[in-house]
């Protein structure tokens, strides 16, 4: 297989990121108290990881993709559980998008990326702990399963 | 075709060895094993006969299957010091063995059956002195994996980053 450009596999993550911010706005209608407020913060780190991305691909002359209206979830959001467990899915999912950039990346761009791989483990494990899945960790966070 | 030249070298040596040469013809041998010598590195014979090449370096990631182990062997001490801690642990212990697996596997080692070094310190008598013990050792293992990430070429880095991210995650379930 071909190894992406770094480009490539950052806009990847951008689309990513999308995604994930999509969800979140799923995920934290049915969620309250601190549950909500921790889905709020996450929120806001997909956010924050896609403005950086959209400023340093066209600064770079990359391709920025666009963002869609809709993202299909891989099943239905309809109570706490279901919404706890797609937030584990969603940090899942957008971890794994930051460590295949691990490859094609090199300095400061690897570093980001593999900040972002750790907070997003880190987050599906809280999220975990928080639906009371066990164990609440994987032994290779974002790697294709 | 490479290996003709020291095969070459060999008989002469050999013959003058065996058959109690004179003085002039050992002489002819050394000149003609010092022609070899000045030849060799042209014809690439020296690649495998030259003592003065440095062996090749260890790999950079052999500490860190060792170190994976020793962190297995960590979360094992304390999980059989705290029994109650056993079902948290258990899984822990089987992430950093899949590590050093894997680790072992990429470097092209066969993994130790047992750490290099037994653990430095017994399990603290409180389970909460325990977890914390094994959090700040996962702390440091975090830290190595993240060089080691940075420092790596790209076929090892995403492997690197799983290792470091898994470590992060193992100081959140220790809480």
């Amino acid at each position: 297989m071909k190894q992406p450009s770094a480009a490539e596999a950052l806009a990847a993550a951008l689309s990513a990121e999308y995604a994930a911010i999509y969800a979140y706005g799923r995920i934290g209608v049915r969620l309250t108290g601190a549950a909500r407020d921790t889905a709020r913060q996450a929120e806001a780190a997909h956010r924050r990881r896609r403005d950086a991305l959209v400023v340093q691909l066209s600064t770079s002359g990359g391709t920025v993709p666009p963002d869609r209206a809709g993202y299909a979830l891989p099943f239905p959001v309809t109570d706490r559980a279901s919404a706890l467990r797609l937030a584990v899915e969603v940090e899942e999912r957008t971890a794994a998008h930051w460590r295949a950039a691990l490859a094609s990346t090199t300095g400061a761009d690897r570093d980001q990326a593999l900040a972002a791989l750790v907070e997003y483990a880190v987050r599906a494990t809280r999220w975990r702990k928080t639906a009371g899945l066990t164990p609440p960790t994987v032994a290779f966070p974002g790697r294709p399963t | 075709m490479v290996l003709t030249c020291p095969v070459g070298i060999g008989r002469t040596t050999q013959r003058d060895e065996s058959s109690g040469q004179s003085r002039r013809k050992l002489l002819r041998a050394g000149a003609l094993l010092a022609l070899g010598g000045a030849v060799a590195p042209l014809t690439g014979c020296d690649l495998f006969d030259r003592d003065d090449e440095p062996a090749p370096p260890p790999d950079p990631l052999r500490p860190m299957v060792d170190e994976a182990l020793g962190l297995a062997e960590a979360h094992r001490a304390s999980a059989t010091a705290h029994p109650d801690l056993a079902d948290r642990l258990g899984p822990i212990v089987e992430a950093h063995t899949a590590h050093a697996t894997e680790l072992a596997r990429v470097i092209g080692v066969a993994l130790p059956s047992a750490p290099a070094a037994a653990p430095t310190s017994t399990p603290a008598a409180d389970p909460a002195g325990a977890l914390a013990a094994l959090r700040a050792l996962e702390k440091a293992g975090q830290r190595t994996a993240t060089a080691a990430c940075a420092a790596a070429p790209a076929e090892r880095a995403a492997l690197l980053g799983s290792i470091a991210a898994a470590r992060a995650t193992h100081q959140e379930a220790l809480k």
